[in-house]
């Protein structure tokens, strides 16, 4: 009997571990019998409100469908897909009720896409952050590295303990392109300051992202920053301490806690996924790495003006002087090595 | 490097792993009871996740979190009893039955935040009680006595269960039902009422342990806030050998080397990341095989009771 309590009780683990996240489709709208408007789907790892990676192409799809009018541009979400097979059967499913765009809106979404885009040789399809395209396929790479350098700079002038927190969570991809990014930035703003950088191990654990940040806190860091959507957790503990300050990565977070996050590094996705819109229309479904970055305005950077006392003076000065340099190639903010 | 142990260093590595052993030892205090009496809820991941809804929904509504706990409270005895209803009543295979109600809490939780709450919110949590003269004490009293009241209550409940467990009367029918239903059943002990009154409070505890997360700890709520604590809390309770005592010391054994792995990461001492995040989970499964000797667990672990039968 143990033995079967103990099976069905590492079954669990294992299905835990595996697939990580539950799926709640939400299933499409009818469709319309009007030709011209245009479809995409979106499939998210996370959630629609995860104030990061997902929430933030959310609205971007939300400002193309305002810029190009509701009644032209129709828009599908499936979120909590962090499982691969499951969002590959709603990538399927999406492109077999026509949908003309759809955005796999995470790098664990490429071998998943290969297996279905060729059935689909007149469907657009898009993914990232990755880099492999092919016919109908687009590569969407954010240089999360460059806004992390700006951020970097601005948190080794500003913090008071000499100490930055990284909040991680796993170390791959993104994450350490973006960590990198602010590594490279503290040493630049500041080569007295030091970056300490820990990771969770989860993308989801919340909880844990706030724990670590207590932690980080606790052993003297005054400024925090860290990605993915777990960060939302480490940012309101940081929002509980007085004097702790938080930058964030994807989107502006400032809207949960003002008084604690000094600036974000945003993505611009509209511009991206309108640029997919205007390069379907003209006969382009694929084949391209589409770069998000400083230089076209793809990725900004945003200040909290309620904070806007709390930055030095000469501290701004100097990151907006970087990003120009970043805007007109004069700085290469360094990838990490593999 | 700035990585020296020092004293400061070791409070925050104490304090911290104290903390973070709160849910699992509340959710494992509860599937004690529950797997003392036969029955095994592997639910709690679920039962957890409603606890943590309604705990930070209340106290969002009612600004009050001592509300958020009463309404955790309530929820876990509605998961508790609807487990009960479907493995004790109706005599469901218990796995099946408990991964059902794992997956049907985290369904329901997330959309009822989806229906209700909509997108990230924040609360007013539970802050920190300093218990006024133990918490002067040096060293123990920034380990042991600055935390929140559930906090407190989790660990006061190790010594409460106990009692309860060995030396109450209600224990020895919890005991004796887990064991020997038919027996109990021939004494006039109710197999059905102990085990619907053990997976109640099963309930509870696992409910009250994800409300600590929701406003004890993040004060706020996401999909997913569990994140598997759940299913730990079910494996301490195999490694605590069905005991409080044992449950005490693998949440703790976890939590501290969690604790400490964050630290060691935080601190830039050279230890590979990868080793460090699984850390916990090494640490508990070579306690686990050094210390193991006789395996002893509730003979009726499992096995539905029906009267006239041999189980």
């Amino acid at each position: 009997m143990k033995k079967k309590v103990l099976a069905v009780l590492m079954a669990a683990l294992i299905l835990l571990a595996v697939s990580g996240c539950g799926s709640k489709t939400e299933t499409p709208a009818a469709e319309t019998p009007k030709a011209e408007k245009l479809k995409i789907a979106l499939v998210l790892p996370a959630t629609v409100d995860d104030l990061a990676w997902g929430q933030s192409m959310v609205e971007g799809l939300k400002a193309v469908q305002k810029t190009m009018g509701e009644d032209k541009v129709e828009v599908s979400i499936s979120e909590k897909l962090g499982n691969a097979v499951e969002a590959g059967s709603a990538i399927r499913q999406y492109a077999t009720q026509g949908y003309d765009i759809i955005l796999a809106h995470g790098s664990q979404y490429q071998s998943v896409l290969t297996e279905i885009t060729k059935d689909f040789p007149e469907t657009t399809f898009a993914y990232g952050t990755g880099f492999e395209t092919q016919a109908n396929v687009f590569a969407y790479d954010p240089q999360a590295q460059e806004g992390g350098y700006l951020l970097g700079m601005l948190a080794a002038m500003t913090s008071k303990s000499g100490i930055v927190g990284i909040v991680g969570p796993v170390e791959s991809g993104d994450a350490v392109k973006y960590n990198y990014g602010v590594e490279q930035g503290v040493l630049k703003g500041n080569a007295d300051v030091k970056t300490r950088t820990a990771y969770t191990g989860s993308f989801n654990d919340i909880v844990g992202a706030g724990n670590m940040a207590k932690t980080q806190m606790a052993a003297g860091a005054d400024i925090l920053t860290g990605s993915s959507q777990q960060a939302v957790g480490a940012l309101r503990a940081v929002a509980e301490t007085e004097g702790k300050y938080w930058l964030s990565t994807d989107m502006d977070q400032s809207a949960i806690a003002p008084e604690h996050v000094l600036a974000a590094q945003v993505y611009n996705w509209e511009k991206i996924v309108t640029k997919i819109i205007e390069l379907r229309k003209k006969g382009t479904l694929g084949g391209q790495v589409l770069t998000l970055g400083f230089a076209d305005g793809t990725i900004d950077l945003v200040y909290n003006e309620k904070l806007a006392d709390k930055i030095p003076a000469e501290a701004k000065t100097a990151v907006e002087q970087a990003k120009q340099d970043i805007i007109s190639g004069k700085l290469k903010v360094e990838l990490p090595k593999k | 490097m700035d990585g020296v142990m020092n004293y400061d260093i070791i409070i925050i590595i104490l304090a911290t792993g104290i903390r973070l052993a709160t849910p699992y030892l509340l959710a494992a205090l509860g599937e004690m009871f529950v797997q003392r009496s036969g029955v095994y809820n592997l639910g709690v991941e679920g039962i957890m996740m409603m606890g943590a809804f309604a705990g930070f929904y209340a106290t969002l509504q009612l600004g009050s979190p001592l509300l958020g706990i009463a309404a955790s409270l309530v929820v876990g005895a509605l998961m508790g009893l609807l487990m009960a209803l479907i493995s004790v009543t109706f005599k469901a295979e218990q796995g099946i039955s408990g991964i059902g109600l794992y997956m049907f809490g985290w369904g329901l939780s997330g959309l009822l935040f989806r229906l209700y709450v909509g997108g990230i919110t924040s609360i007013e949590g539970l802050k920190a009680i300093k218990i006024p003269l133990l918490s002067n004490i040096p060293f123990l009293g920034p380990v042991l006595f600055n935390h929140n009241v559930l906090v407190y209550t989790a660990f006061l409940l190790v010594p409460l269960t106990g009692f309860i467990l060995y030396k109450t009367s209600w224990g020895l029918n919890v005991r004796a039902v887990g064991n020997k239903p038919e027996a109990a059943d021939t004494l006039g002990v109710s197999v059905v009422l102990v085990r619907y009154q053990c997976l109640i409070v099963g309930g509870m505890l696992a409910a009250l342990a994800g409300a600590f997360l929701t406003i004890g700890q993040a004060n706020m709520y996401a999909d997913n806030i569990t994140a598997g604590r759940g299913f730990i809390a079910i494996a301490l309770v195999y490694f605590g050998r069905w005991t409080p005592w044992g449950i005490v010391l693998g949440s703790l054994l976890f939590s501290l080397a969690d604790s400490f792995q964050s630290m060691v990461q935080v601190l830039g001492i050279n230890f590979p990341y990868e080793l460090a995040v699984i850390l916990p989970y090494i640490v508990t499964i070579v306690a686990l095989s050094v210390s193991y000797g006789r395996v002893w667990a509730p003979a009726a672990l499992g096995k539905p009771f029906q009267r006239g039968t041999r189980g």
